[in-house]
């Protein structure tokens, strides 16, 4: 799997974030010498609570409460979990939300959707999406993701990711959006990842993005 | 969903059921070696069981997370001559135990499985026999120095898939396909033994004479 990187929209100090900004971003991507549109894309992902036995009390505090679970774009056929808490990650066939719903000790409480327009420019795949909560699609937040395709190292591919960051901020900031793009940073180390990107480095970086996406939307609401 | 069927052999007319199942079958033997873990959810949670299978049979071991339900209640289920439960399974990767113990769940039991299989077709249904010594661990995971919990019996399992619309025509497989094997043991739905079939040592004294000569299915 080619590396990824995931960023979010920070909105400038007291302004909200809107639909316009996810347009204003397309027309930064569609500005670019050689882009092309690459259809839509599309990840979800699951907020997951315990469900205690003697359901009048409350879930007790030695139970996770940031348990996600994450369904990516890409690979349709397969579910990751995500314990930020634990730093840990299962990554499954997707049938494995069947056997949670058997279990039934821990049920999805609420939903977020990613989706969005896919761009082609050169060796770079860009993906601009909407952080939608399910089912009232509130906006919550901006994200791009940001594929690098001929390279699996992330060392490898520091460089070259770095300098398509700067090109990106300085042509969003030339269009004077109300924010900026901020980069998410993880030490994949810490979650047992290595320098070899697959699957599990994607939803690590989900996992971390929407927390930073959820605060910042509240702090701004 | 799966319907299953089980039953018992002394592990020394294993080799004559091996040759009986060859000559059905008419594919090599699957080689089976799996470590089970059986983990109940902790006294905070809703209860609930989940298995988690490691096949270390092959080089890198890989990891299934698997769902028993119920068996199937009724008078429909009664008549029938194979239990049949709902089943969800997951392939997952080697994080899987840790994950489970991180959400809550506690080891109850594990044991190594450890034998073979065959696989068949039998009127549409997809068969896999299994023939397999249960064997507990001494210490936690200690695979290697696994024992076996009833030294001189094997189980002999037959499970396959089915669904709500066909779940009976897949009964019918399995006890058609118990007839073939009726001469060494017998089958029934688990839990309902039926011990050791008296015709057992003369009929695997004739399938190791005659090194397996049975028509293939």
């Amino acid at each position: 799997m080619t590396v990824k990187w995931l960023m979010h929209f920070q909105p400038n100090q007291g302004t909200t974030l809107t639909s316009q900004v996810m347009a204003e971003a397309c027309a930064v991507a569609e500005s670019f010498p050689g882009v092309s549109r690459d259809g839509r894309w599309r990840s979800s992902m699951t907020f997951y609570r315990a469900v205690p036995r003697d359901q009048s009390l409350p879930a007790p505090s030695d139970l996770p409460r940031d348990l996600i679970g994450i369904s990516l774009h890409d690979l349709p056929n397969e579910y990751l979990f995500v314990m930020r808490s634990q730093r840990l990650i299962l990554r499954a066939h997707s049938s494995v939300q069947t056997v949670m719903d058997k279990l039934q000790s821990y049920k999805g409480r609420f939903f977020i959707n990613f989706e969005g327009l896919q761009y082609k420019w050169g060796d770079f795949k860009l993906r601009i999406g909407k952080c939608l909560y399910n089912p009232n699609e509130a906006l919550r937040g901006i994200v791009m993701e940001v594929e690098y395709l001929p390279l699996s190292s992330i060392d490898k591919s520091q460089r070259v990711m770095e300098e398509f960051y700067e090109i990106w901020r300085e042509a969003v900031a030339s269009k004077l959006l109300a924010g900026q793009f901020i980069n998410t940073e993880v030490n994949f180390v810490e979650y047992g990842l290595g320098d070899s990107y697959t699957p599990q480095h994607t939803a690590v970086l989900y996992g971390m993005c929407v927390v930073q996406v959820i605060a910042s939307s509240n702090k701004n609401q | 969903m799966e319907c299953v069927v089980q039953g018992i052999i002394e592990t020394l007319h294993v080799e004559a059921l091996e040759i009986l199942l060859v000559g059905l079958c008419g594919a090599p033997k699957q080689r089976i070696r799996v470590h089970e873990l059986c983990l109940k959810s902790g006294p905070n949670l809703v209860s609930s069981e989940v298995r988690l299978l490691c096949d270390l049979a092959k080089t890198t071991p890989s990891w299934t997370i698997r769902h028993v339900g119920g068996a199937m209640r009724g008078a429909g289920a009664d008549q029938l001559s194979v239990l049949v439960r709902p089943i969800a399974e997951s392939k997952a990767s080697s994080t899987a135990l840790r994950f489970f113990y991180g959400i809550g769940y506690k080891l109850d039991h594990e044991v190594l499985k450890t034998g073979f299989a065959f696989q068949f077709q039998n009127r549409g249904a997809n068969l896999t026999v299994s023939v397999t010594s249960t064997n507990r661990m001494p210490r936690l995971h200690a695979t290697d120095d696994a024992v076996p919990i009833t030294p001189g019996i094997h189980l002999v399992e037959i499970t396959a898939p089915a669904a709500p619309e066909n779940y009976t025509e897949v009964a019918s497989a399995i006890a058609s396909f118990c007839e073939y094997l009726s001469p060494l043991l017998h089958l029934s739905k688990p839990g309902i033994s039926t011990g050791i079939v008296p015709t057992a040592a003369s009929a695997a004294a004739s399938l190791m004479s005659s090194g397996g000569g049975i028509k293939i299915l």
